[in-house]
């Protein structure tokens, strides 16, 4: 794993209007790296993905980009991937490689939707959307990849392949960033964790040290043991 | 890769989204059939250019603004609402490329639904013979080919005035239902709205004689049946002047379109 810094936040928040949803976020990502965040329902994970893509602005603090010049910077699927009907999973990609460079036969090649290209998607299975959403996230080999929840929803061998793709990606030197609740395979893929909850990230390490860091053996623990703990203290917060 | 190319693309994505859509062609089959069926219920068809334009211009003053609003007001609400607005925020697209991409498409299909019936109407009425004089009297105009292609050319203006609003609309709406209520909405405002709002200024006492007519330059309904009457119906008749500003007519349809489309613009950067 590099050392390169691709994308960093420093101390970011974001508001929706008077609610704060993320809280003074410091977080990196490195080239060629998969990193994960990981954390309950509403605790921030795609508002900051959000922010981190540029889609959103942060209300306090910058995300910089550090990688090398590119024509589109971030890729970015959203946490439920959706096209225009009437389009062909082929031409679905052509219209987005028309906007940068790119060819949709080895994107379509790349996440094993070869023989699905000429199907409309309409047509297609949640996973394969899913599937043809990461495609479209690497349009242009943009240097940093943002995926909400790639696997959400997609059975064990789809989301194991979703999770080896996103691997190759990250062996080509993409810095990958994604969100999930799989610990399996966070635990499989990602070089770095980073735990979010209510809107601030509590933890960022490896998996070795964050099992460590929490005397834990397994990720899944350490979900339950990490979050239960921080949302007790909270409660007892409010109500004191 | 260029913003020109960029906005190709989006017009080519717009014209095959139409192409593929059977409900397209259901609107230029409608627009169509109610151009022939007022026409032959008006008179005007065996008329000919000039009386066609008489009797289409009140239809067409709701009608136009109906099949833009049809063609617009989901636009980018549904490219929200699936998400690839904020997809596109990740490509080099800015929000003004991606307006007119958009727009530029939907345009060109306007262009074909109202352009193509009208088309088809004025080959027709050139395989007429020369009009009975005493039908021209009652339609108040004079029969020339070039008379109609202004009449469409107007009409095809109007249209693009309210494709934007319609457009606007689609930036705006957060659903597809707000959508429908803000389209409706803004094809009331259009057809009828402004207009009553100034007659009942002008009944009132508010709006003076002459400023009326200026002031009806506001409405872009309004505006579209001045310019018509001034630059058609009444082109031949230098004593028939008078009933419309064309000047301000003219300014008022571009202020709609350069706002509309400046809303439309500012509600996708807003978007997320």
């Amino acid at each position: 794993m590099s050392d390169e810094h691709v994308l960093s936040a420093d101390d970011i928040s974001h508001s929706f209007g008077g609610v704060e949803v993320l809280e003074a976020i410091s977080l990196s990502v490195e080239r060629g790296s998969v990193t994960a965040l990981v954390g309950p329902n509403g605790s921030g994970k795609t508002t900051l993905l959000r922010v981190l893509a540029g889609i959103l602005s942060p209300t306090e603090g910058t995300v910089s980009y550090h990688g090398p010049e590119a024509e589109r910077e971030i890729g970015y699927m959203p946490q439920q991937p959706s096209f225009r009907p009437g389009f062909t999973a082929a031409e679905t990609l052509a219209f987005y490689t028309s906007l940068v460079d790119g060819d949709p036969e080895s994107l379509l090649d790349r996440v094993g939707l070869a023989q699905a290209r000429n199907r409309r998607v309409e047509a297609l299975s949640g996973g394969m959307r899913r599937l043809l959403g990461i495609a479209q996230a690497t349009v242009g080999d943009p240097p940093v990849t943002i995926l909400d929840e790639p696997g959400s929803g997609l059975d064990p061998g789809m989301r194991q392949q979703t999770f080896e793709v996103v691997a190759n990606l990250a062996s080509e030197g993409t810095a990958v960033l994604l969100s999930t609740h799989d610990m399996t395979l966070a635990a499989e893929f990602a070089d770095q964790i980073a735990l979010i909850e209510r809107g601030a990230v509590v933890e960022t390490g490896t998996p070795q040290q964050l099992l460590d860091t929490y005397e834990c053996e397994s990720l899944q623990t350490l979900f339950e043991t990490a979050f239960e703990t921080d949302t007790a203290v909270d409660v007892a917060g409010e109500t004191a | 890769m260029s913003t020109r190319k960029a906005v190709q693309t989006l017009v080519v994505r717009e014209l095959v989204t139409l192409a593929r859509s059977r409900a397209y062609y259901g609107l230029i089959a409608g627009v169509f059939l109610v151009s022939v069926g007022v026409l032959f219920a008006g008179g005007g068809a065996e008329a000919g250019y000039v009386p066609a334009a008489v009797d289409l211009l009140l239809p067409f003053e709701l009608l136009v603004p109906a099949v833009a609003v049809a063609l617009g007001y989901r636009t980018v609400t549904d490219d929200a609402q699936r998400g690839e607005l904020d997809v596109l925020k990740t490509y080099p697209v800015p929000p003004w490329a991606y307006v007119l991409g958009v727009y530029a498409g939907r345009a060109l299909a306007l262009c074909a639904a109202l352009v193509g019936p009208l088309a088809l109407i004025g080959l027709y009425l050139s395989t007429q013979s020369p009009p009975d004089p005493a039908t021209l009297a009652t339609h108040q105009g004079i029969d020339s080919p070039a008379l109609f292609v202004r009449f469409g050319a107007l009409t095809l203006v109007y249209g693009l005035v309210t494709l934007a609003l319609a457009t606007a609309v689609s930036a705006l709406a957060w659903s597809r239902r707000t959508a429908i209520v803000l389209a409706v909405v803004a094809l009331t405002v259009v057809v009828a709205g402004i207009d009553l709002v100034l007659l009942r200024g002008f009944g009132t006492g508010w709006i003076a004689d002459q400023q009326l007519t200026t002031l009806l330059a506001a409405s872009p309904a309004s505006a579209y049946r001045g310019l018509v009457f001034e630059t058609v119906l009444y082109a031949a008749f230098d004593t028939e002047t008078g009933y419309a500003a064309p000047g301000a007519s003219a300014i008022g349809l571009f202020v709609w379109f350069a706002l509309t489309v400046g809303v439309t613009v500012a509600g996708v950067s807003r978007a997320n």
